[in-house]
């Protein structure tokens, strides 16, 4: 659904406001001016339609859990031209990321990748797995590279990082 | 100072060149670099799920490195480098997370150092080992025309602290210098590759990388130069999905920073994992031979 959609028959939630606002990591989403330097440099706008400007006014309005429930956050490149153009340090792009963490929250549906990269954590320590690379009729891998063994994490680890993923 | 190095995953698990390649150049500017005992995330991906838990894995890993004894850090991944970078701002800037991740490493009897000094490998060329010390220790070839490409997340954004300028980043273009080639200065110089799009719009992903290749391939470059495995990832090793989403034929030679250093060093061809590279990186090797 598009957000103007969801936006028709929308209310303002505050308190989801006041969630993301504490996320922003000493960026201030008030100051926005709507000057629209973050969308129009915006590497997503070109093929995606993102516009981060729209996403910081309605964040500002309370729209929250409209935003969250939108997957236009997932189009975000993270390529961080919109904070470092940003004149007002409102700064899009730790509001998206606030949002994205919202919806992970709420169980929104969300690109399979993030959750899967997430148990691969868990799971050996790195968010990849190990690839052989094919060139020609030959294929390579660490070991035929002569790279070396790196260990995975030590026990204990995964306990830690299950509790890291709790929080809030 | 020891430098301890942090691969992240994606040198680990893809980009053997780049790794094999860094492995080979620093001994011969005179650092050694000691590995991590554990392969670990530094939470880039994790960061769109769960911030906190993002902070704590770039925090295990400067913790690793501080029990290695390490005073510096060498992050040779942009995505990583930011992450961490960001972390280490939580950390310091914010007491109550700065205590949840020291109460949690303390459990493994790991300790966050706040002035474990983060490096990616061109601010730790250009700046570490020298601008001047790699102009000395090359051999320079005459004629090489090439593009550089930066990548995002090691320059900006700025009050952060980056590597180079947001704006008119030099550092990798001068170290292309100081190998003896030419770089030449293009409008999508700063556009991204697209590689965090993997995760939830292939075809756009590739539609980046596409468009950016296209517009080398009009300036005639002999090259395009890389320092970040998601942008090696993007333009050597999907160059052809890239080409097949925007129609057209892309051959263009990518390479990584520390494999032309490496050449340009005497350092073998396969030790620098030139043989990995999937575009046609033959053509640029046949002119620096020439």
């Amino acid at each position: 659904m598009s957000l103007v959609d969801l936006m028709s028959m929308a209310k303002p939630n505050l308190k989801s406001r006041a969630k993301v606002f504490s996320k922003l990591k000493g960026r201030d989403l008030v100051n926005c001016f709507q000057c629209i330097k973050c969308t129009s440099g915006c590497t997503a706008l070109k093929l995606l339609e993102l516009k981060p400007h729209e996403v910081e006014k309605l964040a500002n309005l309370g729209f929250v859990d409209e935003l969250v429930a939108s997957d236009i956050l997932w189009t975000c490149v993270t390529c961080l031209k919109c904070i470092q153009r940003c004149p007002q340090k409102a700064s899009p792009y730790h509001v998206i990321m606030a949002l994205r963490n919202l919806a992970v929250e709420r169980e929104v549906k969300i690109p399979e990748a993030f959750m899967k990269a997430v148990s691969q954590v868990l799971e050996t320590g790195m968010a990849e797995a190990y690839q052989k690379i094919a060139k020609g009729t030959e294929t390579f891998d660490r070991e035929s590279l002569k790279l070396p063994r790196i260990g995975s994490p030590r026990e204990g680890f995964q306990a830690l990082f299950l509790k890291a993923l709790e929080e809030k | 100072m020891k430098t301890a190095v942090f691969w992240g995953c994606r040198i680990l698990t893809s980009q053997y060149a780049y790794e094999m390649s860094v492995r080979e150049v620093m001994p011969k500017l005179g650092v050694e670099l000691a590995d991590l005992p554990e392969a670990l995330c530094c939470g880039d991906p994790v960061k769109s799920v769960n911030d906190f838990a993002a902070t704590y894995l770039s925090a295990r890993v400067m913790a690793l490195a501080h029990a290695l004894d390490a005073g510096q850090l060498l992050v040779p991944c942009n995505r990583c480098h930011f992450t961490i970078s960001e972390a280490k701002r939580s950390i310091e800037g914010d007491k109550k997370v700065s205590e949840k991740v020291s109460g949690m490493l303390a459990e493994e009897k790991l300790e966050y150092n706040p002035n474990m000094r983060l490096w990616h490998v061109i601010d730790f060329l250009h700046g570490f080992v020298g601008l001047e010390k790699v102009k000395k220790a090359v051999k320079p070839w005459k004629g090489l025309r090439l593009a550089s490409h930066v990548g995002c997340q090691i320059i900006r954004y700025s009050d952060l602290g980056r590597v180079d300028n947001a704006e008119n980043p030099t550092k990798l273009d001068e170290l292309i210098g100081a190998v003896g080639a030419e770089t030449v200065d293009y409008a999508e110089k700063l556009d991204c590759c697209g590689a965090h799009l993997l995760l939830s719009h292939v075809d756009t992903a590739f539609s980046l990388a596409g468009a950016k290749l296209r517009s080398l391939r009009e300036l005639g470059v002999d090259g395009l130069v890389v320092s970040c495995p998601d942008c090696g990832l993007m333009y050597d090793f999907k160059q052809k999905d890239a080409a097949a989403t925007v129609g057209v034929k892309l051959e263009i030679p990518v390479v990584y920073y520390t494999q032309l250093l490496g050449l340009a060093l005497g350092i073998d061809q396969e030790k620098l994992g030139l043989h990995l590279n999937q575009s046609p990186v033959d053509r640029l090797l046949m002119k620096i031979s020439v």
